[in-house]
C-alpha cells in the first residue's frame, strides 16, 4: 500500500475509472492532479477480458469483482505520487478503499451521468461533502476528513471534467493498440 | 366360452322337468387368458453411477499497467498579467457534457505517452474560467480552440480569415510554451509594417515576456540575435536575407520560428523562402489568412517550410487536402459567428516612418511655437490647422510620401483581395484617398468622395458589388457615411480619424447594417505618439466616462466630440481668457 501522507500544501487528488467495452475488454484509468487541476501522474491498465466462465461463475458480481478487486487495487499499488483524496464515477469502485489509506469519495454529478440518480439511501453510511463544487458521497466515517479537505481544492476548475480526460486518454491507448494488432499480425 | 348340457346333479340342479339341462365347460374348446402367455422374469444388469468432478479451472484476472509521471513543467501557470485582479474563485458547478477547448496530439506525435501527455492536460477554457490562465480580454472560444491547435504542433498553420486573431492566437501559445519550458527561443518573422504590430501585441497579450526586434547596424543586430536574455526576436523578411549567415551558418538555433504572412513563401525557390527554410530550428509555424493565393502549390511553398518534401509540387488536390488537414486550422468569420461579436475593432497602432519622424517633430515645434507666439490673438481656429497638419503627416510624409499606414494598408488589402473579399477605405482627405488608390491599383480600387460626380455615384456603387476585380472603395467620411448600405464588405479601414466617434460610427455602419452577410472586422489605424494618440485618449477617457453615467443605455456617442479647451489642451496651451488644461 503506498504511502498517503502528502504535505498539506501539496494536495493531490485521484480519479479512478473503468470503461467497459465489449470488443476490449474492462481498461481502467488513474489519474493524479495537484490542487489546481494539473496532471502529476497517470497510470492504465491493459484492458481485462473475462471469460466466459467467468461471466458464469462471477455472475452480477463480475462488475465489482473487476472494478473493485482488480483493476483499482493494480492501479492503486503502481501509483508512485501520495494520494490526499481518490474520487471514482462507479459506485464500485468505492471498494478501492480497502487499498489505501486515503479517503474515497463518489462524485454524484460525475456518477449520475451513467447510473441515474443516486441518492443516499442506496449507498448505505453514506454523507455527502461539497468539494470544489461538487457532491463528494463518503462513507460516514469519513465525513469530517473529506470536509476537511475540501478547502484545498477551490482552485480545482472542474471536480468531474477529469473523468473525461481519462476516457480520452484510455480511447488513445485503444486505438493505439487496435493499430499495433494489424502490424504485429 | 361355454354351452349348455345335459349335466350331473352336482353341476348344475335344474329348477323343473324329467330331463335336465345341466351345462359344462368344454375344456377342449374353452381357454382363459393365462393360457395365452407363457410369463417368465428376466433380470437386465445395470452399470452403477459413479460421480465424476470435472474441474473448470478460472483464471485469474491478469493485467498490467503503464504508466507514467508529468514533468514539473506540467504546471506552468503564466504570471498574473500587470494589473489583473486576482480574484477569488468564482463558485462554480461541474460542467457535465459540456464541450471543452482541449489541447489534442497531432498526428505526428507517435509515442503514446507523448499523446496522453498532451490529452491529460486541463481544458483551456478551464484553467481560464479559474484564473490560473489569464488574458487581458477574454478571448472567444474559437481563440482558445487555435491556442490548443498551436500547443503540441511542431508543424502547423493557423489559416483564419483575416480578423480573427491569428496573432493574440500565437502569442498567447508561445506565452504558454515559453511558460511550460517546452520553448525557450523564439523567432517570429514578419512583413516589416508588421514588426512594430506584433511588439505592442505581444505587450497586450504577453507583457512579462521579453521581446525585441531585430534592427539597427549590423553589430546591434548581431549581438541581438545572439542575446540569450531575450527569448522572442523579431525580424522582418529582408532583413533576414541581410543575415542570413548570421542567422543560418553563426550557430544559432531556435526552439519556435513563426512565420507570419507565411505566403510570402509559397515561391519555394524565391530567395526569402530558402533562407527561412534554413533557418536552425524545432518547431515551425505558419500563419496565413490566405494559404493558397492562385493554386495548390502555394500550400506545397509553406509546406517545405514546415515539413519538407511532404507535400510535393502537382500533387492532385484531393491528396494535398487530405495529407495537409491535420496541419492546417482554417476558421472563417462565418464559421465562428455566434462567438464574434457583429463588429470587431482592431487598433493598428503603428509607428511613423523615420521619414514622417523628422517631418512631423520639426511641423509640431514650429507650429507650437507660432501659436505660442500668437498670444491673445490664438483662436481655436489656429489651434485647427496645426491638428490637421499634423495629422496629414500622420498621412503621409509631404516630403518622400513615405507612410506607415499605407504599408500597413497595403499588407491588410492584400490579404482581403486574396480571400475575394471587399473593404472599405475612409479618409477624411481626398489627396490622402488619391495616395491610396495609387499603391492599392493591383486590387481594383474605386473612388467615392466629393470629387466624384453625384450622377457618377451610383455607378460606382454597383460597380464595386459586381466586380469581381475591384475589392476596395476609397471614401470620404462627408461623402460615404450618409445613405449608402454596402453590407457586402466585411472590412473597413479608418486610415485617419475623425473628431467626433458619432462620424466614425456611421461610417463604420456602411457595412454593419442589419442583415449584413457576416461579422464586420474595422480596423483603426493609429499612428503612435503623436497627435493622433493624444485626440484618442482624450475621446477614450470621455467614452468612458459616458460608458460608466450611462451604463446599460445606449452611450450617446454624439456627444463624445472635444470642447475647446481640450483641443487647446492637445498641445499644452492656455485657452485664452481659460484655465490651462494639462
Amino acid at each position: 500500500m503506498p504511502e498517503n501522507k502528502p504535505e498539506t500544501t501539496d494536495a493531490t487528488i485521484g480519479y479512478f475509472t473503468v470503461v467497459e467495452d465489449e470488443r476490449t475488454g474492462w481498461t481502467g484509468g488513474l489519474l493524479i492532479l495537484d490542487r489546481g487541476g494539473r496532471p502529476l501522474e497517470f497510470q492504465c491498465t491493459l484492458p481485462v477480458r473475462p471469460t466466459r466462465a467467468h461471466e458464469i461463475l462471477f455472475g452480477p458480481t463480475l462488475r465489482s469483482h473487476l472494478v473493485g478487486q482488480v483493476i483499482g487495487k493494480l492501479l492503486i499499488s503502481k501509483c508512485r505520487t501520495p494520494l490526499t483524496l481518490l474520487c471514482c464515477d462507479q459506485i464500485e469502485g468505492l471498494a478501492v478503499e480497502a487499498f489505501t489509506q486515503s479517503p474515497v469519495a463518489l462524485i454524484r454529478e460525475a456518477a449520475e451521468v451513467d447510473e441515474g440518480p443516486i441518492s443516499l439511501d442506496m449507498l448505505a453510511g453514506s454523507e455527502t461533502v461539497e468539494v470544489a463544487g461538487a457532491t463528494f458521497i463518503v462513507p460516514m466515517e469519513q465525513r469530517e476528513r473529506v470536509a476537511g479537505l475540501a478547502s484545498q481544492y477551490r482552485d480545482l476548475p472542474d471536480a468531474v471534467e477529469p473523468f473525461e480526460r481519462i476516457r480520452e486518454a484510455i480511447k488513445e491507448a485503444h486505438s493505439q493498440l487496435a493499430r499495433q494488432r494489424p502490424e504485429a499480425a | 366360452m361355454s354351452f349348455f348340457s345335459p349335466r350331473g346333479p352336482n353341476l348344475m340342479r335344474p329348477a323343473v322337468g324329467k330331463s335336465e339341462l345341466v351345462a359344462q365347460i368344454d375344456p377342449l374348446n374353452s381357454w382363459t387368458s393365462d393360457s395365452l402367455f407363457d410369463l417368465t422374469t428376466c433380470s437386465l444388469p445395470l452399470p452403477s453411477i459413479d460421480p465424476v468432478a470435472i474441474p473448470i479451472r478460472l483464471k485469474p484476472f491478469v493485467t498490467r499497467t503503464q504508466g507514467f509521471l508529468f514533468p514539473d513543467s506540467a504546471r506552468w501557470i503564466p504570471p498574473q498579467a500587470p494589473g489583473a485582479v486576482n480574484a477569488e474563485p468564482k463558485p462554480r458547478k461541474p460542467s457535465v457534457g459540456k464541450k471543452h477547448n482541449r489541447i489534442k496530439p497531432p498526428s505526428d506525435i507517435v509515442k503514446l505517452q507523448d499523446r496522453l501527455y498532451y490529452l491529460l492536460q486541463p481544458p483551456l477554457d478551464l484553467l481560464v474560467g479559474s484564473g490560473q490562465l489569464n488574458f487581458p480580454f477574454e478571448p472567444f472560444p474559437y481563440q482558445l480552440d487555435g491556442m490548443a491547435f498551436l500547443f503540441p504542433r511542431y508543424a502547423g498553420i493557423l489559416a483564419d480569415e483575416m480578423g480573427l486573431g491569428k496573432t493574440m492566437q500565437a502569442i498567447s501559445t508561445i506565452r504558454m510554451l515559453l511558460c511550460s519550458g517546452e520553448v525557450r527561443s523564439v523567432l517570429l518573422v514578419c512583413p516589416k509594417p508588421l514588426v512594430t504590430n506584433w511588439l505592442r501585441e505581444f505587450s497586450v497579450w504577453a507583457p512579462e515576456i521579453p521581446i525585441v526586434a531585430i534592427e539597427g547596424n549590423s553589430t546591434k543586430r548581431d549581438f541581438q540575435w545572439r542575446s540569450p536574455q531575450v527569448p522572442v526576436k523579431v525580424a522582418n523578411y529582408e532583413l533576414l536575407k541581410r543575415d542570413e549567415s548570421t542567422v543560418i551558418d553563426g550557430g544559432l538555433h531556435f526552439d519556435l520560428v513563426v512565420l507570419d504572412e507565411a505566403q510570402r513563401i509559397k515561391n519555394r525557390t524565391s530567395t526569402t523562402s530558402e533562407v527561412v527554410r534554413s533557418i536552425p530550428r524545432t518547431r515551425s509555424w505558419a500563419l496565413t489568412g490566405t494559404p493558397v493565393e492562385n493554386c495548390p502549390d502555394d500550400l506545397v511553398g509553406i509546406f517545405e517550410f514546415l515539413s519538407p518534401g511532404y507535400l510535393k509540387p502537382g500533387m492532385p488536390m484531393p491528396q494535398i487536402a487530405k495529407q495537409a488537414g491535420g496541419y492546417i486550422l482554417r476558421r472563417t468569420k462565418d464559421m465562428v459567428l455566434d462567438d464574434m461579436p457583429p463588429k470587431l475593432y482592431r487598433d493598428a497602432e503603428l509607428d511613423l516612418t523615420p521619414e514622417q519622424w523628422s517631418t512631423y517633430e520639426a511641423a509640431e515645434k514650429e507650429g507650437v511655437v507660432h501659436l505660442e507666439n500668437l498670444e491673445q490673438s490664438l483662436t481655436i481656429q489656429h489651434v485647427f490647422e496645426l491638428v490637421l497638419r499634423l495629422k496629414q503627416i500622420c498621412n503621409f510624409d509631404p516630403v518622400t510620401g513615405s507612410s506607415c499606414k499605407l504599408e500597413r494598408l497595403v499588407a491588410d488589402i492584400e490579404e482581403v483581395a486574396a480571400s475575394g473579399k471587399k473593404a472599405i477605405v475612409f479618409s477624411q482627405w481626398v489627396k490622402s484617398l488619391d495616395k491610396i488608390r495609387d499603391a492599392l491599383q493591383p486590387f481594383g480600387p474605386l473612388e467615392y468622395h466629393g470629387k466624384i460626380p453625384q450622377k457618377k455615384r451610383n455607378g460606382v456603387i454597383d460597380q464595386f458589388k459586381e466586380d469581381p476585380n475591384s475589392h476596395v472603395i476609397l471614401m470620404s467620411y462627408g461623402a460615404g457615411s450618409v445613405g449608402l448600405n454596402l453590407q457586402f464588405c466585411e472590412y473597413v479601414f479608418l486610415f485617419d480619424r475623425w473628431w467626433n466617434p458619432a462620424v466614425e460610427d456611421q461610417a463604420i455602419n456602411r457595412a454593419h447594417r442589419l442583415g449584413a452577410k457576416g461579422a464586420v472586422t474595422v480596423t483603426k489605424m493609429m499612428a503612435m505618439g503623436t497627435i493622433e494618440q493624444r485626440i484618442n485618449d482624450v475621446l477614450d477617457k470621455k467614452r468612458e466616462m459616458f460608458d460608466t453615467l450611462f451604463s446599460g443605455n445606449e452611450t450617446p456617442t454624439q456627444k463624445v466630440g472635444l470642447s475647446r479647451e481640450e483641443i487647446f489642451g492637445l498641445f499644452d496651451l492656455r485657452a485664452p481668457c481659460g484655465k490651462k488644461v494639462a
